[in-house]
């Protein structure tokens, strides 16, 4: 699935934990690992890491530190261009303050122009995150269906206990507002089938993937699909959210915050977005 | 304060009873023959207004619409709370995330099929004001008003529609749901922005205040105002009685943003559309809410709107074949082709853009309040008025079916 794995070290007391995060990805995933410093490059700089990675006993054939200088987020990705990486691991800080939010911190700036795919970890840990309850986007989208499958191989490699597809019924009030012109039969049938439609969906999906091995629970929910997700996740405790994205955010939908934007003003939780 | 003796007290719970079981009456009937409600709910005042019954029953249309002065004072009250409601809700079912996702298609679509019907409204009623009957003493204004009036596309009805197509959920659909919203937000900017140049609708800002004021009030609520909504729908979510405490202060802040852009001198309807918009784009109001601030509004604001078009003209005594011939036949290209040249921009195939004009051309609620608003502010006559009610019942009746017929089309 992941090819190859990226992390953006720096000695920061979250360097350790992300370290051991990226560490049981590669061996689940059999990824090669790019480690990224932005600065400079000196003998005692190289030596304090080289003992990091001794300390992590990282596969050395199989690891490469890149040293770049320059501005972290262009240099960072940049990089996963040149590596051709398929999944960026960042650590990323819960809630955003609001002159963050609208100026970007490095964390979100790196999530929202990514490349490659992008694994934000809220909380990493050095004994590393267990992800037992997987929260995968249903809704219907372009980039949906390779968005439930990837979903479904990464929890199938790190063994999640439950997966939740949450599928969002488009513009429910509107669609229900103006079936209120019908008779309470045909009401009644209008709600089933717009819930029926969305099972269906997500249905049809699943039945090219193989998920023998997981439990899967299908959800239809109505309202915006990024804020009802979030709120799913808070609600559960979820560990990990997957959601797609195949378009670059700017400014502009942070002032007029939708979709992903909602998300990442407060991630619910640990979120693996899923880039085609 | 004044109050309603006990005569003008019945006669007005007449009126209201009368107009709701009409427009309740003729809009199962227009149910059963598949078309929207709105057009029971239109032709119900014809029949009880001065075109039919004033012309069989002058005694009963009078007792009952005429007679009491001060009970019709209330019914206009009723009225105009209706039109603004209806504003609200139409706020309401625009969702901007669906217009970011369907981005600059939806834009194109939705600005090449209100600039062809604006501009070629604009050309006709200007170089024929007499005979189109637009006020010739504010000519600019009325012609640009007419030429808005039938670039609108009337979201609720187009939605029903597709959703009886079952294109609701296609790529086809969402894109002319989005474009419809557009074209909601900028016909309302565009509107206000007219009204204040207008010599009857100036509430004494001046002209680049009002209009200053205009996009600043929109900017305002679309950001730090949704901001404070977000802040309070919680609150009231959890502390207030639900759906009590939401409807009614939903209702409440329509009220307040609806008499503050009055006040600013441009309609109230524009500030219960954008409070409409920035409450509906807010992700505490839920599905349910909306839904049920649908139902409440549609199912007893809205008829006693629609059906008091019927009252308010004598759609025998006023039709001008002309001018109806000219409105419709301007109307229904225009929007049509407009829509449709958008759709070939965004690249859409011949097909699906025939769907696109279709859709877009679906009208019947919007563009009547725009016209209504025209002919009370003295802009445009009693015919063309009629001419825009008539070109509302003809593409609302028939985009479903022309819909259906070009989604089917082989080519």
């Amino acid at each position: 699935m992941f090819r190859k794995i990226a992390l953006a070290i720096a000695f920061s007391p979250r360097m350790e934990a992300l370290l051991a995060e990226v560490k049981r990805l590669s061996i689940l995933f059999e990824s090669d690992l790019i480690l990224i410093h932005i600065g400079e490059k000196t003998e005692e700089q190289e030596s304090k890491f080289q003992e990091i990675l001794d300390r992590h006993e990282l596969d050395h054939d199989r690891t490469k530190l890149i040293w770049k200088q320059g501005k972290p987020v262009k240099m960072i990705l940049e990089v996963c261009r040149e590596e051709e990486v398929n999944l960026l691991v960042a650590g990323a800080l819960k809630e955003e303050g609001l002159l963050k939010y609208y100026l970007g911190s490095v964390g979100r700036k790196i999530i929202r122009k990514s490349p490659c795919s992008v694994l934000t970890l809220i909380d990493p840990k050095p004994e590393t995150t267990s992800f037992s309850k997987v929260v995968i986007n249903g809704t219907q989208l372009d980039i949906t269906p390779f968005v439930i499958a990837q979903g479904a191989v990464f929890s199938k490699a790190v063994q999640a206990d439950q997966v939740h597809i949450l599928n969002e019924i488009k513009m429910y009030g509107l669609q229900m507002g103006t079936a209120g012109e019908d008779s309470e039969e045909e009401i009644a049938n209008t709600r089933r089938q717009l819930v029926q439609d969305e099972m269906d969906y997500v249905e049809e999906i699943l039945k090219g993937i193989d998920v023998s091995t997981l439990k899967i629970n299908i959800k239809v929910t109505g309202g915006k699909w990024a804020v009802e997700l979030g709120r799913f996740c808070e609600k559960i405790g979820a560990d990990l959210l997957v959601v797609g994205d195949d378009s670059r955010l700017t400014f502009f939908d942070r002032l007029f915050p939708h979709d992903l934007e909602d998300l990442l003003s407060t991630l619910p939780c640990n979120l693996l977005i899923v880039k085609n | 304060m004044e109050t309603l003796n006990h005569k003008e007290v019945i006669n007005l719970l007449l009126q209201l009873a009368t107009m709701l079981i009409m427009a309740r009456i003729f809009a199962e009937i227009a149910r059963k023959l598949r078309q929207p409600a709105v057009v029971g709910e239109i032709l119900a005042g014809i029949i009880i207004g001065p075109t039919i019954l004033g012309s069989l029953f002058p005694a009963a249309q009078d007792y009952l619409f005429g007679a009491h002065a001060m009970s019709n004072i209330a019914l206009d009250g009723f009225v105009q709370i209706s039109v603004v409601l209806l504003l609200f809700i139409a706020g309401l079912e625009v969702e901007l995330q669906v217009v970011w996702n369907q981005g600059k298609n939806a834009l194109k679509i939705a600005v090449a099929s209100m600039a062809l019907p604006i501009i070629a409204g604009f050309v006709v009623a200007y170089a024929f004001p007499e005979f189109l009957g637009v006020n010739i003493n504010d000519r600019i204004v009325a012609s640009t008003f007419f030429g808005l009036a039938i670039s609108i596309t009337a979201l609720a009805v187009v939605a029903r529609v597709l959703m009886d197509l079952n294109l609701f959920k296609t790529p086809t659909g969402l894109l002319i749901i989005a474009a419809a919203m557009i074209v909601d937000v900028l016909g309302w900017i565009v509107f206000s922005v007219i009204l204040s140049l207008s010599e009857s609708g100036s509430g004494g800002l001046g002209v680049w205040p009002t209009i200053g004021l205009t996009l600043f009030f929109t900017f305002f609520m679309l950001t730090l105002g949704k901001g404070l909504i977000n802040k309070t729908l919680p609150w009231i979510n959890k502390k207030l009685a639900w759906p009590g405490g939401l409807l009614s202060l939903s209702l409440a802040i329509c009220f307040l943003a609806a008499s503050f852009t009055e006040f600013i001198g441009i309609h109230a309807i524009f500030g219960a559309f954008i409070i409409g918009v920035a409450l509906g784009d807010s992700e505490y109001l839920t599905e349910k809410a909306k839904e049920i601030l649908h139902q409440f509004i549609n199912n007893i604001f809205a008829p006693i709107f629609f059906v008091s078009i019927g009252l308010k003209v004598n759609f025998i005594e006023a039709f001008d074949p002309g001018i109806v011939g000219v409105v419709v036949i301007v109307g229904l290209l225009t929007k049509y082709w407009g829509a449709y040249i958008g759709g070939r921009f965004a690249s859409l195939p011949r097909k699906k853009a025939m769907v696109v004009g279709f859709g877009l051309s679906t009208r019947g609620s919007m563009d009547i309040i725009l016209g209504l608003i025209a002919l009370e502010n003295g802009l445009i006559t009693e015919s063309l008025f009629i001419g825009l009610v008539i070109l509302a019942l003809i593409s609302s009746i028939s985009s479903g079916p022309l819909m259906g017929w070009a989604e089917k089309l082989k080519i």
